[in-house]
């Protein structure tokens, strides 16, 4: 049986809590400044411990290839994952043609579109989810050394998967669009509603702030509106199950099922570069292209 | 020497958390292994050590998180330093108590980490309490009592005591 640590010197308990004290007291006084501080010097710690991170990823990639290719029916497996991809493609393009077809008729926003529908991206693998249970998250294995910063937003050619929140240099946090600490802004494509979405505690989506004079309905698609920078204007990001008016509400919100199943996500794109339009409606930057 | 054994422990479980550990979760919830390091570290190798682990750990962890990194660094090292006054008051660790300490760390441990992230409503922290907090603490004490049990039947304790630095 164990004995207690009576070694433990008078010195070395003090010492503790002078430690702790100071870090509490650190995080009191200069919350902003000591996380930055931490962050910085946790760039290189990070790009030593994603080493690990990668090689356990690849392993498990290693196991999970096999399993799907030997073990189960390959033939199956083959054409059902060809199948998806052409789905998804169709699922992708369908968004887009859909957003193209409504923008024709505002003159102004068919070219601003197309520009949009082409910004430069960085193509990314999930090696890993959240340490915590409190996140909805996912681990990139690219970081800022790859040109991927805070905030820019993340996609399949599905749809919307979520946003950088944190980086290293070789890793990437994603927060999902599941997440109730994330916001985008959205767009219902039919009604052109504006709205924003946000995650919901059991790990679906929200449309909040929908006028209460929307005829919004289920079934209505929602997309990115482009207001605010990370995601271009068309992207999907859910489709509309229920809607919810509270009497006395100064706006209708309306639950969604998200498009991409976050769960399940293996491949992403970073969006590195959104359109930007300049003053006369143009682009002020050189045409963009995929870093794929 | 101790710093390397601690660093490469910290890499593996680190990597393991992120990786390996959402293919066992529960209901979407999955044991904090980190957290259970920790309170290990603090009861074996007092409340320096405890606390020194706990903060490099929460941070480590944060890094490959949404967490916020001042919560996880406090938290966690708020457990080891405890973990360590805890092992010095108790004259015998058990397994069962290991269990018992580690459903209070876990369950500070996460209101702690609830409380920083704010939530909305009343209802929203008993969805939190309900589906994160007491899952999690059971859990994580099912696992910590397995380490334990297997460090107390196969290792001398009381020598690796005896042999740790005064």
């Amino acid at each position: 049986m164990r004995m207690a640590n009576f070694r433990s010197s008078y010195g070395a308990r003090r010492l503790a809590l002078g430690v702790l004290f100071a870090i509490l007291l650190g995080f009191f006084l200069l919350p902003q400044q000591l996380q930055a501080l931490f962050q910085e010097i946790g760039g290189p710690v990070g790009w030593a411990l994603s080493w690990p991170i990668r090689l356990v990823a690849s392993v498990q990639d290693g196991i999970g290839e096999t399993w799907s290719h030997y073990v189960a029916l390959q033939d199956v497996e083959d054409e059902n994952q060809q199948l998806r991809k052409e789905l998804e493609l169709l699922q992708g393009q369908n968004s887009q043609l859909r957003e193209a077809a409504s923008a024709t008729d505002r003159l102004t926003a068919l070219l601003e579109f197309k520009a949009q529908a082409l910004p430069t991206m960085i193509a990314a693998q999930v090696i890993g989810r959240d340490a915590g249970n409190w996140h909805r998250t996912i681990l990139l294995n690219k970081g800022s050394a790859d040109g991927i910063q805070a905030d820019m937003g993340v996609v399949t050619s599905v749809g919307v998967v979520g946003r950088v929140v944190k980086t290293t240099m070789a890793t990437a946090v994603v927060l999902l669009v599941s997440d109730p600490n994330n916001a985008i802004a959205g767009l219902i494509q039919r009604t052109r509603d504006e709205g924003i979405v946000e995650g919901t505690t059991p790990g679906l989506a929200r449309l909040k702030y929908i006028p209460l004079l929307s005829n919004v309905r289920a079934g209505d698609r929602v997309v990115t509106s482009g207001l605010v920078g990370g995601f271009p204007r068309g992207l999907a990001i859910g489709t509309i199950t229920t809607i919810g008016k509270e009497e006395g509400a100064l706006f209708q919100s309306a639950e969604l099922r998200p498009e991409v199943d976050v769960n399940r996500v293996e491949e992403v794109l970073v969006i590195q570069s959104p359109y930007i339009p300049g003053e006369d409606g143009k682009s002020d930057e050189p045409l963009p292209k995929a870093k794929l | 020497m101790k710093i390397i054994v601690y660093v490469c422990a910290v890499a593996v479980l680190v990597a393991a958390q992120i990786t390996l550990l959402p293919y066992i979760s529960v209901w979407g919830v999955k044991p904090d292994i980190g957290l259970v390091m920790v309170c290990l570290v603090g009861l074996l190798a007092g409340e320096l050590e405890g606390l020194l682990v706990g903060l490099f750990v929460g941070w480590a962890m944060s890094l490959f998180s949404a967490a916020d990194l001042a919560a996880s660094m406090v938290a966690k090292g708020t457990v080891g330093f405890l973990a360590g006054l805890a092992g010095r008051q108790v004259a015998q660790v058990t397994p069962l108590l290991m269990i018992g300490g580690l459903v209070v760390a876990s369950t500070l441990a996460s209101l702690m980490t609830m409380w920083s992230l704010k939530p909305n409503d009343q209802q929203d922290s008993w969805w939190m309490i309900r589906t994160i907090v007491m899952p999690q603490a059971c859990f994580d004490a099912v696992v910590g009592g397995l380490c334990y049990w297997v460090i107390w039947s196969r290792v001398n304790l009381d020598r690796l005591v005896e042999g740790r630095e005064v």
